[in-house]
């Protein structure tokens, strides 16, 4: 069996050590519960502008979505389309206000 | 020998029932998806005239909140005339396997891949082969270059999000994957990865990409990316530029709603024009394998896709090819229907 060269080997090793050793997001950016509904409702609003900028550059919204398909669907887009944690919060709170 | 297949019986209902109990938990919080798209396409390229029913299912199975199992099939039928041209329509099917994939998203910076995945090469392949997201039938000529053989690798991916900052967020994949011969799961050997940076208030994402074949003769495949999505309008700009010895060429793709938001229910504002060109200029290499043209091509395409309420499209687009083989037109018309339901009953709120 071939060997991966060297070079290549050094960029997966270099991006999994960059991903390992990254601080975590702090818990302060929207993972939180809100308990306030000013709070919830700023962050749908700010929900439905992330999902604008990430998700609405390929595709719209379903039609219609129940908070516990959300939650795969937004698990699921967080792989695909690289979103952030923060994003993904955000647009979780936008699908199922 | 008797006893064996008993026991062997046995652990496998033992299993299954396990399965169904830890997924039926899981799902408490959390349920399963299926969703994806159904299509029905007629195409018309250079006077042969052909029919595909396609089904793209994707299955998201969500364990806890770190834990993603996804997968994507595709099942395809082709109607084409005996003849080419003439004679009786004829017609096979055929299912691949698109992606079936584990993944563990250890923390907000890096999600581990294990399995079958499409391969991250530019952005084309892992975000525009979607039936419901891509704006043209027909994906771009330079398409195989980076995702060779099969637009899917077998094997492991690390990804994320780098760096996030208030003004852009960068992003990167790197993955290897083995050879794989079985049929409907080919895979080549290779590595490779992408670095992008996205900047959310511009609606700006560009990015490189990079290749590494090695199989039979290794080589270097590479790319860049650019969408642009200026936020006051609905216009969708994006564009590749990919390179490998079998030749080099690029895409631009501009698609706008002609009036309205994107989430206007106007009839107009459910109108969407895309007009797409392409040049392709053929290496020193010719390669059957890769499905890359011999001779240089220029194309165009211009389409426009209708969205109906419920998640129903329809779209048709001509084309214009230009070679040195020969000059042509390609007509597209599609219906496709997106759909997202739970894999099991359960309360909906």
């Amino acid at each position: 069996m071939k060997k991966l060269p060297t070079g290549i080997a050094s960029v997966l090793l270099l991006a999994g050590s960059f991903g390992l050793l990254a601080r975590p997001q702090s818990p302060a950016n929207g993972s939180s519960p809100h308990s306030s509904t000013a709070k919830k409702s700023l962050d749908v609003k700010e929900g439905e502008r992330r999902f604008q900028e990430n998700c609405g550059r390929c595709h719209t919204p379903p039609v219609a979505i129940s908070p516990r398909e959300a939650k795969a669907v937004v698990q699921h887009m967080r792989v695909r389309a690289s979103l952030s944690k923060e994003d993904a919060e955000l647009i979780l709170h936008f699908l199922t206000p | 020998m008797r006893l064996r297949s008993k026991r062997l019986s046995r652990w496998r209902a033992v299993l299954l029932v396990s399965l169904c109990v830890a997924a039926r938990a899981a799902a408490q919080s959390n349920v399963p998806i299926i969703s994806g798209a159904a299509a029905f396409v007629g195409t018309d390229n250079q006077g042969i005239p052909f029919f595909q029913p396609i089904l793209s299912p994707v299955l998201v199975v969500p364990l806890g909140d770190r834990w993603v199992i996804e997968s994507r099939g595709l099942i395809q039928g082709v109607y084409l005339r005996e003849n080419g041209r003439s004679g009786p329509y004829q017609g096979r099917f055929a299912a691949t396997l698109d992606y079936a994939q584990v993944d563990y998203l250890a923390n907000p910076h890096l999600t581990v891949t294990v399995g079958r995945f499409l391969t991250p090469f530019d952005i084309y392949n892992e975000r525009f082969t979607a039936l419901w997201i891509r704006n043209l039938q027909d994906p771009p000529i330079i398409y195989t270059i980076g995702t060779r053989t099969s637009a899917s690798s077998n094997g492991g991916m690390l990804r994320g999000v780098a760096l996030v900052q208030p003004n852009f967020n960068l992003t990167y994949a790197a993955y290897f994957s083995v050879l794989q011969t079985t049929e409907n799961l080919q895979a080549g050997r290779a590595a490779g990865g992408r670095l992008g940076m996205f900047v959310p208030h511009q609606g700006v994402e560009a990015g490189i990409s990079y290749q590494r074949f090695l199989q039979n003769q290794n080589y270097n495949a590479w790319g860049t990316y650019f969408s642009w999505q200026p936020p006051p309008v609905p216009l969708d700009v994006r564009a590749e530029y990919a390179h490998s010895p079998g030749g080099q060429g690029y895409w631009l793709e501009g698609a706008m709603h002609f009036a309205g938001s994107r989430g206007s229910t106007s009839w107009i504002g459910r109108l969407q024009g895309v007009a797409r060109v392409q040049q392709f200029f053929a290496g020193n290499t010719f390669d059957p394998q890769n499905l890359l043209p011999r001779v240089d091509v220029n194309r165009f395409d211009l389409g426009l896709n209708y969205y109906l309420p419920h998640d129903i499209r329809v779209n048709g687009s001509y084309g214009r090819q230009y070679s040195s083989l020969g000059n042509g037109n390609i007509w597209n018309v599609q219906v496709t229907y997106r759909f997202l339901f739970p894999a099991w009953p359960g309360e909906h709120k």
